[in-house]
């Protein structure tokens, strides 16, 4: 992996990672290979993450309350660990999410003024 | 803690898990397990780091990290003992210098006064259009206290001394004179005893005293018991009425304060007569703007209820603490910038060797974070080693602040207010630490953020020395910063040396070698009357001229250049023709007959005193030159009548030369007329105000350890009861006059030499770096035909250059330091702000220290070896 290469991803500003991992658990528990095959999935690997920047993120995420930890077992039957929403992050997910969109929306009109002005 | 523990333990099971699936998902597509693998542990990113992140997640991680950092810091500098020590003590001079010019700013400048709401003091001045800092007369003062609002006390005092005879050994005893509220103003209460109270306002009350702390411990074994009991003081007894608190002083350092209405009727109740210094503490929420418009009010009604005392009088309300610290205030901030740019120069030394040593680590440091150090990570290992080399800079500092503290305070504690809280104390060591932090981190953050920014795979590939290109052109413009700011402390430092010698050839008027001059507290059984006074003195002094070696002897009331003033008006002509604030006025010297021979002054025209001129011949005095030019102009002054304000018409008998009273450099617009009149000619009133304050002036070859013994066996052979003290030769005292250049010059010297210093260690440090990194080059160019001559040139050229630039700008940054020293506080003399020898003298010092510093490195780099240098890589 260049350098050059490193420069053409995007990087993940550290919230919005928050924001996908609590997005991708709403679908139900998952462990961590699973969470950053399906934040990859979902972003048509534009959003590329260093796999292992998301465990850092994981632990914010417990310290928070936002979401907890059990024993399972993954589909090729290992024990693994699975992370899970809790309430508190629903919440949180709720939240962050108006906020972001509401971030987009102010991104979008600034890059696009003409479109805003044609509407009006 | 369990919790962080048990999450740690399974993040690297979760971790390695993680890797596996995502190998065995790899093998699945087709690759090999070894590739799989490496794909695997590319996309998961730094193992190390990712586990570091997690757990700083998880914990106060910092401290961890800081204690890692500390030990491994200490560890490489340790290794380094040279580069280590280097840092280390040119740290310890800048910080040291600092904390001690700042250890003495505080006490005299920033320092609260040690009164209770110390802003609310205030001291009252009267002013003339001329002078603005007047005396107060005690009528004035009375009717200030009565028609004043803004002030919740006023009190006067006047500075008195005393010859104490009992108990104990006879002693001089500075005082003062004060009213009964001067305590209460200043806000302090006796430990022990009683304060004054208005009763002792009025004249003939019983003589009583307040007494300091030190004399109850040195004459009453500090007993309880001392109240009440009896201090004869200039032969009259007075009772002890309290004892104040340990270490209280106001302006002079006073051992006695005795009610002013029990001191000499002559100085009290005359209206003219401007002896006290008024004191006040304003009530809360007046201000000193509200506080002075209502005293010109005041002063305003006086001038109309009595126009020939009070006539053109003003008022000038000041904040005691400005009045305390008055003009030094000005020049110990002066000096705290120029210790200032010594430590920047010290840390511009610092922030080179930095810049050096962490381009030698630059693969240390690529290694480092291909192992999964972050950039922050890296950055703050470095900034904790430059702290480190800081506060170890800083600790040493304090042992030099301790030093210079203690050569600062001998040398001029006298000369300098509120010297005696000067020390190392808490604000000090917090300013120290202060500092040594902030340099710590503002010196090694640059070279910190370089390093960070590595080019991982350059440096990693690239032999043992890493991307050392850009540094020099940053240490070159350090070192540049470095020569302009010791030019300009250079050229301060010569400027006042320039000035001292320019004053000391100034011709005072008088001659100052041989002269030695000392006070004699006369027995009061002597001085019971006024002519008693004047056959006692007549008498001392006969018995003192005849001392082997004396040349000759007699009394002043003022010493020239010793800062005593005895002005007055005068009017030319038999009458009292103005008023007396209109009438011109005079420094008076009452001496007796032999003065002007003692002190060398010149006889211009007639003749001075002689034993013939008593208090039953006909009065006469004897004016200067400038107060005979500027009243009788082309007339002969001898003969003409001049009246004296309080004594009488006299008449002029001779001319004599000038004295510069005020200071060598005194452009002479302050009282420059002097009078001279004869102590013995003097009404019988007024003998005992004036004894008083009598100095013995004795000219002879022979030093003070060699005729003081004599002159005291003379004293004490008419009384054993009279202190000989204030013992100085005129030498000294033309010295100390020159104090408030001597102080900023001395300081500014060693400051410009430690600069002078620090400057050629850098730039000796950034040539012979250089030329470590260009022996390829040069080996390349001798290879080529270069001479070892030419190199040379070559290296000093390259520091020649930096000098040059250095002082080119350094000299332009000294002409507004300059600026500031003649004018902001009128320090010059007799050279100008921009004198050509000093800049031109400076230049050429700094320029040759330069090439003398580049002279090694430039002598190694000719003695290159081409053959070695071209195989070195």
């Amino acid at each position: 992996m260049s350098t050059k290469e490193q420069e053409k991803r995007i990087e993940l500003l550290q919230g919005t990672l928050d924001l996908l991992i609590l997005r991708t658990l709403l679908l139900g528990p998952a462990h961590g290979h699973a969470v950053a095959k399906a934040i990859e999935f979902n972003s048509d690997d534009v959003l590329q993450v260093e796999q292992g920047s998301l465990y850092p993120a994981l632990h914010r995420l417990i310290k928070r309350g936002w979401i907890s930890v059990q024993e399972g077992i993954s589909e090729n039957n290992r024990r693994a660990k699975f992370y899970r929403l809790t309430i508190k992050g629903r919440r949180q997910l709720a939240v962050e999410t108006s906020k972001w969109e509401r971030l987009a929306g102010a991104i979008a009109r600034i890059l696009r003024p003409e479109a805003q002005e044609g509407k009006s | 803690m369990r919790r962080r523990k048990r999450m740690m333990e399974e993040l690297d099971q979760d971790i390695r898990d993680h890797i596996e699936v995502e190998t065995q998902e790899n093998i699945e597509r087709g690759l090999s397990p070894e590739e799989a693998r490496y794909a695997a542990l590319s996309k998961f990113g730094n193992v190390t780091r990712v586990t570091e992140e997690t757990r700083a997640v998880w914990s106060s991680i910092w401290v961890e990290q800081l204690l890692q950092d500390l030990s491994y810091g200490i560890r490489a500098l340790w290794k380094n003992p040279g580069f280590a020590s280097v840092i280390v003590l040119t740290l310890a001079l800048g910080i040291g210098a600092n904390t001690a010019i700042f250890s003495v700013v505080r006490a005299v400048v920033i320092a609260p006064l040690p009164f209770p709401e110390p802003d609310r003091l205030v001291i009252v001045w009267e002013s003339r259009p001329q002078v603005k800092r007047l005396g107060a007369s005690y009528p004035d003062f009375l009717d200030w206290q009565r028609n004043t609002r803004s002030f919740a006390q006023m009190a006067a005092l006047t500075l008195h001394s005393y010859d104490l005879t009992n108990p104990g050994a006879p002693q001089h005893l500075d005082g003062m004179e004060i009213s009964s509220s001067f305590f209460a103003t200043l806000g302090v209460k006796p430990a022990m005893g009683h304060d004054f109270t208005s009763a002792q306002d009025l004249p003939h009350g019983t003589p009583a005293v307040i007494i300091s702390h030190r004399l109850w411990r040195d004459r009453f074994a500090s007993s309880p018991q001392a109240i009440g009991k009896s201090m004869l003081l200039d032969g009259a007894e007075y009772t002890v009425l309290g004892v104040l608190p340990p270490g209280f002083r106001f302006i002079a350092d006073p051992d006695v304060y005795t009610p002013l209405a029990q001191g000499e009727p002559l100085l009290y109740s005359d209206r003219t007569i401007h002896a006290f210094i008024s004191i006040a503490r304003l009530k809360p929420g007046v201000s000193i703007g509200q506080a002075g418009a209502e005293m010109s009010a005041v002063e305003e009604n006086l001038n109309h209820l009595y126009p020939v005392a009070d006539g053109s009088l003003g008022t000038n309300v000041v904040p005691l603490k400005q009045e305390i610290v008055g003009d030094v205030g000005g020049t110990l901030l002066l000096l705290l910038g120029a210790v200032g740019v010594v430590l920047l120069i010290a840390c511009a030394n610092v922030a080179n060797l930095l810049l050096a040593r962490s381009a030698a680590r630059t693969r240390e440091f690529a290694i480092r974070s291909a192992l999964g150090a972050g950039g922050g990570r890296i950055v703050r290992q470095l900034l904790t080693e430059s702290v480190v080399l800081a506060m170890t800079g800083g600790i040493l500092g304090l042992i030099v602040a301790t030093l210079g503290v203690r050569l600062i305070f001998a040398e001029f504690a006298q000369r300098l207010p509120r010297s005696e809280s000067i020390g190392m104390n808490l604000p000090v060591l917090l300013f120290a630490l202060g500092i040594s932090l902030a340099v710590g981190i503002v010196f090694g953050l640059a070279p910190a953020l370089k390093s960070s920014r590595v080019d991982l795979q350059g440096s990693l590939k690239s032999g043992d020395r890493g991307s050392t290109r850009r540094h020099p052109r940053s240490q070159s413009t350090l070192v540049i910063i470095q020569m302009a700011l010791t030019v300009v402390l250079l050229v301060g430092a010569s400027l006042l040396l320039r000035t001292i010698g320019d004053l000391w050839k100034v011709n005072p008027g008088f001659n100052f070698q041989h002269v030695i001059t000392f006070k004699v507290g006369l027995s009061p059984s002597l001085t019971k009357t006024a002519s008693d006074t004047r056959i006692a003195y007549q008498q001392l002094l006969e018995r003192i001229r005849r001392i082997p070696g004396v040349q000759a002897a007699d009394f002043t009331n003022i010493i020239p250049l010793s800062e005593q003033d005895n002005g007055g008006p005068f009017w030319i002509g038999p009458q009292e023709s103005t008023s007396m604030q209109d009438a011109p006025h005079a420094l008076y010297f009452e001496t007796g007959p032999e003065y002007l021979q003692t002190m060398g002054i010149p006889l211009l025209r007639g003749r001075f005193f002689t034993s013939a001129d008593t208090s039953e011949s006909e009065p006469v005095i004897v004016i200067n030159s400038v107060l005979a030019h500027a009243y009788f102009h082309d007339q002969d002054p001898v003969g003409q009548a001049i009246t004296v304000a309080h004594w009488r018409t006299a008449r002029v008998i001779g001319v004599v030369g000038n004295v510069r009273h005020w200071g060598l450099g005194d452009p002479g617009t302050y009282n420059p007329s002097q009078i001279y009149i004869s102590f013995y000619q003097l009404s019988d009133q007024w003998i005992p105000a004036f004894a008083r304050d009598l100095s013995v002036a004795v000219r002879t070859p022979l030093d003070v350890a060699t005729i003081m013994p004599a002159v005291k066996n003379v004293v004490y052979g008419t009384g054993k009861d009279q202190p000989v003290y204030s013992v100085r030769t005129m030498q000294q005292v033309v010295s100390e006059s020159m104090s408030s250049q001597r102080l900023p010059m001395i300081l500014l010297g060693v400051f410009a030499a430690l600069a002078l210093l620090l400057a050629s260690i850098g730039i000796y440090g950034v040539i012979s770096y250089s030329a470590t990194q260009r022996v390829q080059e040069i080996g390349v160019r001798m290879a080529l035909g270069a001479e070892r001559r030419q190199i040379f040139q070559m290296v000093i050229g390259q520091g020649l250059r930096i000098a040059v630039v250095g002082v080119t700008i350094g000299a332009m940054a000294a002409q507004v330091l300059a600026r500031l020293l003649s004018t902001f506080s009128q320090l010059l003399y007799g050279v100008g702000p921009s004198d050509p020898v000093t800049f031109v003298s400076v230049s050429l010092v700094l320029i040759s220290v330069a090439v003398l510093a580049c002279y090694i490195p430039a002598r190694r780099a000719s003695r290159v070896d081409p053959m070695i240098a071209l195989r070195y890589e």
